[in-house]
């Protein structure tokens, strides 16, 4: 483990140096989490990654389905860039403004890597040539009560103008497994409006359940070059469809394939 | 009437309002070294000591009413103004009244004199303040971004008017006088004695452990020169001034090197107010220890070129530990 940590570590430095960035990305500190994360994606969570093949060493947009009541799975995500990825990167998640105004954990979260999702941020993270983690459900995808896991929820289309503002390529993404951390979940959206936090899932359990997770990674879209920066939604449209049905087609091929826990104490 | 083009404005009589800052006492020196024919007459409310001595300077102490600055426009034959005299936040300036009194009246008395005397250019010694330190903030603030500073603490009110007043009348009159308003990051330097600059430099100031924003620093010296070329080159408009560089909070203060006690913000707002006299840190400025608010500084290099800066953050940062 330390051999690999060791070599994802000289990568990254490379990538990023030494300093912090401007959004208070903390190289050697998020390399650092990546050693306590580490543990957990592997023996706890037994992440297994498909598709690595269609990451290339270049920026991407990566747009995942968002499961999991609490974003553990952003978290596995950037795991499994940083560390099974050919060309390691620390994915800058875009992360609600909620998160960023959390004492300790806004602090964490950003020397870590993650941003406040805002358009001009994204776009100057694409710019230096970084990629960037969207979960175009939002709150609504995340937070979900038992009876809808794996519904995926509307997409919303400021990814799609951030794409094509800046060229960048969009590599869909599902992560399977994570609606399990919670089977059981009621959301109360009245109490969490009241104690205005964006959701508040009251679960059977209140430690994530050792789910098995895969992580599948679809190949790259690209906008066509000729759709203006200026187009209409309804231009946009059918390319949100087709992301949303990769995402979809991706997760219910985990669903079939997925490891139920039994077979994951066997193994 | 015809104007002078912001390019080849030569300044002959210089107003500078504000003139017992140090960042004033620096410029003032830097105009007299570029141009020994030049006149200055500086003005403050505040009693005014440890001038340079330089023929080319005379100064005094003044109530900021109409009457008395009508006295120096006739008398002087002013082409330039260059406000540099907005109250800070230190508490022994803190008397509300007296801020707004100051930079809402005063200014507005400034701008209508500076036209009714044909002055050809006003600098105004703005602040990011005026953006507001949000968890939402966009990491490089641009000039046209929102201007929220006054939205949690009434006490940034007048800064966030004084702006707004000035940008108003600067579109109104653009074809009659160049208007430059300027925007500056955190200013340090062994001479200013604004708020980041004491909090930096006090011993044992209490330091949020569960936040670290990123911050941005321009040393003294480059401020007081971008102010030099703004009323030199640049033309009507607002400019955001800081460097590239952005430096995370703590780092700035272990740059300094001054022992911190690191507690949660929470405490530090209650520290802020017990530590007062020994620690003057304004309450209302707590926001930007938690979040960032830094500017995109594109549209100043655009027009006064890359290499403006001498330092960069953390030079800056050294000479101020070096003071």
């Amino acid at each position: 483990m330390f051999t690999k940590f060791e070599a994802i570590e000289q990568v990254l430095e490379q990538r990023y140096g030494k300093n912090r960035d401007p959004w208070g990305l903390e190289p050697s500190r998020a390399v650092a989490d990546l050693k306590v994360i580490w543990p957990f994606y592997h023996y706890y969570f037994d992440v297994r990654v498909h598709g690595k093949e269609h990451v290339q060493d270049k920026p991407y947009m990566v747009v995942s389905n968002h499961t999991g009541q609490v974003p553990i799975d952003g978290m596995l995500i950037c795991t499994a860039f940083a560390t099974e990825i050919e060309s390691p990167r620390i994915l800058r998640p875009l992360v609600d403004r909620f998160l960023t105004s959390l004492p300790f954990l806004g602090r964490w979260s950003s020397e870590g890597g993650a941003v406040l999702g805002d358009r001009h941020n994204c776009l100057n993270l694409l710019k230096r040539g970084e990629s960037v983690l969207v979960f175009p459900e939002g709150v609504k995808g995340i937070a979900k009560s038992t009876k809808d896991h794996y519904k995926l929820q509307p997409f919303t289309r400021g990814f799609l103008r951030m794409a094509l503002a800046s060229n960048a390529e969009i590599l869909p993404l599902a992560v399977v497994g994570a609606e399990e951390f919670f089977p059981y979940v009621l959301h109360i959206k009245k109490l969490a409006r009241l104690l205005k936090v964006p959701a508040l899932p009251l679960s059977a359990n209140l430690i994530p359940l050792p789910s098995p997770i895969d992580i599948y990674i679809g190949e790259p879209y690209s906008l066509p070059k000729s759709l203006s920066l200026e187009a209409l939604d309804e231009e946009l449209e059918p390319h949100l469809i087709q992301i949303e049905q990769k995402i979809q087609q991706l997760t219910e091929f985990g669903l079939k394939n997925r490891r139920t826990f039994l077979q994951r104490l066997k193994t | 009437m015809t104007i002078e083009t912001a390019a080849d404005h030569k300044m002959k009589s210089v107003l500078i309002i504000g003139i017992q800052g140090a960042l004033a006492k620096i410029t003032a020196e830097l105009l007299i070294k570029n141009n020994p024919k030049i006149k200055i007459h500086g003005v403050d409310s505040r009693e005014i000591d440890q001038m340079p001595n330089r023929s080319q300077l005379t100064y005094q102490q003044l109530k900021y009413t109409r009457t008395n600055f009508e006295k120096i426009f006739r008398e002087h034959q002013l082409d330039t103004i260059l406000h540099l005299g907005r109250l800070g936040h230190s508490p022994t300036t803190g008397n509300i009244n007296k801020r707004i009194d100051i930079n809402l009246v005063g200014t507005n008395t400034i701008l209508e004199l500076a036209q009714k005397f044909h002055c050809k250019k006003v600098v105004i010694l703005s602040t990011h303040h005026v953006y507001g330190a949000h968890s939402d903030n966009s990491m490089f603030l641009k000039e046209d971004a929102p201007l929220r500073g006054s939205f949690k603490y009434a006490e940034l009110r007048d800064v966030v008017e004084m702006d707004q007043m000035c940008t108003n009348w600067m579109w109104k009159n653009q074809n009659t006088i160049d208007t430059v308003v300027l925007r500056p990051c955190n200013i340090i330097g062994p001479q200013i004695k604004n708020a980041i600059t004491q909090f930096l430099k006090t011993p044992y100031a209490p330091l949020p452990l569960d936040y670290n924003p990123m911050f941005q620093f321009v040393h003294e010296f480059d401020m007081a020169n971008i102010i030099v070329e703004s009323a030199q080159q640049l033309s009507t408009g607002i400019y955001n001034v800081a460097g590239d560089d952005v430096i995370s909070l703590h780092e700035a203060a272990q740059i300094i090197d001054v022992k911190k006690i690191k507690v949660p913000i929470v405490l530090v707002e209650q520290l802020a107010k017990i530590l007062t006299p020994l620690w003057q840190f304004p309450h209302y400025l707590i926001d930007y220890l938690k979040y960032p608010a830094t500017l995109d500084n594109s549209e100043l290099k655009k027009n006064l070129g890359p290499d403006i800066f001498r330092f960069n953050a953390k030079e800056a940062l050294e000479l101020l530990k070096s003071h």
